[in-house]
């Protein structure tokens, strides 16, 4: 019982992943894409967080904080570079 | 503040190498050993305790969880709606708050609140532009914000 | 089933539901800033939820993994900072706002600058 529920999270979450993949290819702007690759990020982390229930290890945590903050890094390079032409602020 | 903090963290760190066990509980009982300490030596220390703002983060935290938890119980009803009849709106409120962490603070806040989201600030720090998903009365929304969190977070810096 | 797999399905189906609600929410609504409400807030209450059942999940075996927590720190520190800088860059290209916006209070601060830069 316990796992047929973890398999049904996981394939929500797998579905939600391609919607978000959807909204990342269709736009229309670069903003809509930089918010669906943020949330492909935070959904991503918790995929792994049910997959690491599933195989019973927490050998994934470390992926889970470097993830976290490589989605969020990104998304602060992204946003910075489309609205001055710079990532890093001279002033 | 910060020196307080600090002192507890060193008095416990030195209580893990006193037991040889570095374990978190070791670390969370060497914190309260700490804590201790400081309570005893309060007639020397020439600050006050820091507890009382601890206190009032862990209750700004609370406050946090629970908004969150609306927000998200709001967001059902806007996106299951068949029919899209939202009326977004940008709304300017101007706050009392000064220093650039509590801004922070509120806008951070307020971007995890039912229907908002912090947009944008004016060039003196004083407006936030805030982006609501649906504008039902804004003269409340922004009393609402001004009497929950305002309060809340000079609480914990005042 | 035992109790702790009681509370972890609990989490579980509390973060498919809200992570799918983001998904629904970021395909249907009309423009990047209504976008923003459902892909910002609901999507981190959904990985909230979901890093809480996978620590719930691993007390009993006596782990208590300090890692998760972190986690789910930073992410609650960085989500709403992400969605303020999405949302601004998006203003700030001139990404139209959907028809039905009741009122629009930051037009008048981009006013000056955009007759600036035109001339």
């Amino acid at each position: 019982m316990f796992t047929f529920i973890v398999y049904t999270v996981l394939f929500v979450i797998m579905i939600s992943l391609v919607i978000f993949l959807i909204r990342i290819l269709i736009g229309p702007s670069t903003n809509d894409r930089i918010m669906g690759l943020d949330a492909l990020g935070v959904t991503l982390v918790g995929f792994i967080g049910v997959i690491m229930i599933l195989q019973d290890t927490i050998a994934y945590s470390d992926v889970v904080l470097v993830l976290s903050i490589l989605s969020f890094v990104g998304t602060i390079a992204m946003t910075k570079f489309i609205e001055r032409g710079a990532v890093f602020d001279d002033d | 503040m910060a020196l307080q903090i600090l002192v507890n963290i060193l008095t416990a760190v030195m209580w893990m190498f006193l037991q040889n066990s570095f374990t978190p509980a070791t670390f969370v009982f060497g914190y309260l050993i700490g804590m201790l300490i400081l309570i005893i030596l309060r007639r020397f220390l020439i600050f006050e305790l820091y507890f009382r703002r601890l206190w009032a983060m862990v209750k700004l935290f609370f406050l946090f969880v629970v908004e969150l938890t609306k927000a998200n119980l709001d967001m059902v009803r806007v996106i299951l709606k068949p029919r899209l009849n939202h009326r977004p709106g940008i709304v300017a409120v101007r706050t009392q708050l000064e220093t650039n962490v509590e801004i922070t603070l509120l806008a951070a806040l307020i971007s995890l609140t039912p229907g908002t989201i912090s947009m944008d600030f004016s060039e003196d720090n004083k407006t936030i532009y805030i982006h609501s998903i649906d504008v039902l009365d804004k003269d409340e929304m922004i009393e609402d914000i001004r009497n929950s969190f305002e309060k809340a977070i000079m609480e914990v810096t005042k | 089933m035992t109790t702790i797999e009681i509370v972890t399905s609990f989490f579980l189906i509390v973060g498919a539901f809200f992570t799918f609600l983001s998904a629904i929410g970021v395909l249907r609504l009309k423009d990047v800033y209504s976008r923003m409400h459902a892909a910002g807030k609901s999507s981190t209450f959904g990985m909230i939820s979901l890093m809480i059942a996978a620590f719930i999940y691993f007390i009993p075996e006596g782990i208590i993994n300090v890692k998760i927590l972190l986690a789910i720190l930073f992410v609650f520190l960085t989500a709403p900072l992400g969605a303020l800088m999405i949302n601004r860059s998006a203003y700030r290209t001139g990404v139209p706002l959907e028809e039905n916006t009741q009122q629009d209070d930051l037009k008048e601060m981009y006013k000056d600058e955009k007759r600036e830069s035109s001339d």
